[in-house]
């Protein structure tokens, strides 16, 4: 059952094999996507779109959103003459909203990373994705009703608004990983000590990895009152680790990733541990989802605004708000697939582990730790504006 | 191997995430560019002279709250704080206007005063006035001026019709425009022979797509 070698440096090196191993993957995958964004069948421009500075996928779906973009404005002045033409303008939106998020995006990408991050099932996923762009609609359209519709404030005034709701939302997104990575970063580190003490953990490891699954719940119980209240969750957490370690050496992996206590501290901001997929129905489950929501929801669309706006000027704002909505769900379709994806990929990815014990854990909870770091990065590139999702122009 | 293999997959999917991410934005902006070379009467190029046209959607979205006397018009002077916005968050993104001479790279001051935007209440669009002069007027027997947005959040594309002028150039320089839509058959048939994981060092595909002026001088 066991698949850890007893002799000690061996460990060590599968963990580094397996670590480089997911590093090279990445750039491989990154130099990939790259390499089909340079050349690829569809680098031939089109003869209505403006060319996009890329061929492949990427560059293709670009050339599409661009083409649906670009007739918003002539359909939006014919919807003024005849209103039958709003059917076109709205089923152009949806077209633009699938292609929107199947480009490059915050949203898809923070909540695939969220997705993997935590154990959560594909309905949730879903859920997510489709709150997350509804809200992002809604912002959107509050934003232009209060701001240009009621207070004719100017265009200079929406953009303020826009960058002060954006430096929120990155932050948020900050947090939410910086949270998902103390709480997995933890679990990680716990399982690594565990794995390399064989002999100090003795006896108790080994019903733990055959009962993966039950055998857990009851373990976790006894011990995690011990631990994780002791520790509370303000931020001492220099303190936190070294307890953590005496507590280590004898429960081994259990409380590793099971602090059920914790939930209520948790739920207002992200959610704090790997709960068991059944959890997740649960009122607390749900709210902890909403932190992703509001993250990946608050910052809304430029092309939205733009819309809106200039519906707003034709005199057809309702026309421009319903629009702005159906846009929105074309984009959760687009976001719940590629979260929908995620979830699968890390649950196959996991029957895989779960066969082999000890280092199949480890390798789950690294998973979900980088998943954390991924969260993080995509923060911090937005927030320092090194990585632009959506540019309002103050031009 | 097996959960090698699974990671491989999420790898895939993070690195597919993080790069499509890390990719711009499709255009929200669309400008059609004419522009002028300015010559000075030693030969020397001193600057250049940009008219930039926005889109509808973009020209009636930065006209948004903007007062004017009589509805639906506006003045030189009621447009004038927003082309002081313009010209200040252009500035941001160099003008988006890159020129080198005989290989080197050229710098540009601020632009001049004088600066403005015309409103054409038919089209619904705006127009930006502006002129960027070199910091050091340059002779050059090979200029080329770009004008791009790396990021591709703005769509440039050179008016059809007179997308650019040499304004006092010696008579013997000839100017050639590069449109991004002139890439040719030859070119889109070699890219799309090309492997995805293959690139041809031959093709400098982007410089093909941008907006290019060159001009000539002996």
């Amino acid at each position: 059952m066991s698949v850890k070698p007893v002799v000690g440096g061996r460990p060590v090196v599968h963990f580094a094999l397996v670590i480089a191993a997911l590093a090279g993957l990445m750039l491989v995958a990154g130099a990939l996507d790259a390499a089909l964004a340079q050349g690829g069948p569809f680098g031939a421009p089109r003869a209505q779109a403006p060319a996009p500075p890329m061929g492949g996928v990427l560059g293709w779906i670009f050339a599409k959103q661009a083409e649906f973009y670009r007739q918003f404005s002539s359909l939006i002045r014919a919807a003024k003459a005849d209103g039958s033409v709003a059917w076109g303008l709205f089923g152009l939106s949806f077209l633009y909203g699938v292609f929107h998020a199947a480009g490059p995006g915050h949203g898809k990408a923070v909540i695939s990373s969220y997705m993997v991050a935590n154990e959560e099932t594909w309905v949730r996923g879903v859920v997510l994705s489709f709150a997350s762009a509804l809200l992002q609609a809604l912002v959107a359209v509050v934003l232009v009703g209060i701001a240009a519709a009621l207070l004719n404030a100017t265009a200079a005034t929406m953009k303020r608004a826009v960058d002060l709701i954006e430096i929120l939302s990155y932050s948020l997104i900050i947090l939410i990983g910086v949270r998902l990575l103390w709480v997995k970063g933890r679990v990680f580190l716990t399982t690594l000590r565990a794995l390399h003490r064989p002999a100090a953990v003795g006896a108790a490891v080994t019903p733990a990895h055959s009962l993966h699954g039950l055998g857990h719940h009851d373990h976790q119980h006894d011990h995690a009152h011990d631990h994780a209240h002791a520790h509370g969750h303000g931020h001492a957490h220099a303190d936190h680790d070294h307890d953590h370690h005496q507590h280590c050496d004898g429960h081994a992996q259990d409380h590793a990733h099971h602090h059920h206590d914790h939930d209520d501290h948790a739920s207002a901001w992200g959610h704090a541990h790997a709960p068991e997929p059944e959890e997740l129905a649960g009122p607390g489950g749900w709210k902890r989802g909403l932190s992703a929501i509001v993250a990946v929801g608050l910052r809304p669309c430029s092309g939205a605004i733009l819309v809106l706006v200039f519906a707003l000027a034709q005199g057809l704002f309702w026309t421009g708000v319903v629009s702005t909505f159906i846009m929105g769900l074309g984009t959760a379709i687009t976001v719940a697939a590629i979260a929908t994806i995620a979830v699968f990929a890390k649950s196959w990815a996991k029957r895989f582990a779960d066969t082999r014990s000890g280092y199949g854990m480890l390798v789950m909870r690294g998973i979900e730790a980088g998943a954390a770091l991924v969260i993080i990065g995509f923060g911090v590139l937005l927030l320092t504006g090194y990585m632009v999702s959506e540019r309002m122009v103050g031009l | 191997m097996i959960y090698r293999f699974c990671l491989s997959v999420l790898a895939v999917l993070v690195g597919a995430a993080i790069t499509g991410g890390a990719a711009s934005a499709h255009p929200h902006v669309w400008i059609t560019v004419k522009s002028e070379l300015v010559y000075a009467p030693d030969g020397s190029v001193t600057g250049v002279r940009h008219a930039w046209t926005f889109d509808d959607m973009f020209s009636v979205f930065a006209l948004q709250g903007l007062d004017s006397k009589k509805k639906g018009e506006y003045t030189r002077e009621e447009l004038a704080p927003l082309a002081d916005v313009n010209v200040t968050s252009l500035k941001e993104y160099d003008f988006f206007t890159y020129a080198k001479a005989n290989g080197g790279k050229l710098e540009f001051n601020d632009p001049q005063a004088g600066y403005y935007l015309d409103y054409n209440t038919k089209e619904s669009v705006l127009t930006l006035f502006f002129t960027l002069p070199l910091k050091a007027p340059v002779k050059a027997k090979d200029l080329s001026l770009e004008v791009y947005d790396r990021e591709y959040f703005v769509d440039f594309s050179f008016a059809e019709k007179d997308p650019v002028k040499l304004v006092g150039a010696p008579a013997q320089c000839k100017l050639s425009v590069a449109r991004p839509q002139e890439m040719s058959a030859a070119l889109s048939q070699q890219l799309s022979q090309l492997g995805p994981n293959q690139r041809d060092p031959s093709l400098t595909v982007g410089a093909e797509f941008a907006n290019k002026i060159l001009v000539k001088c002996p």
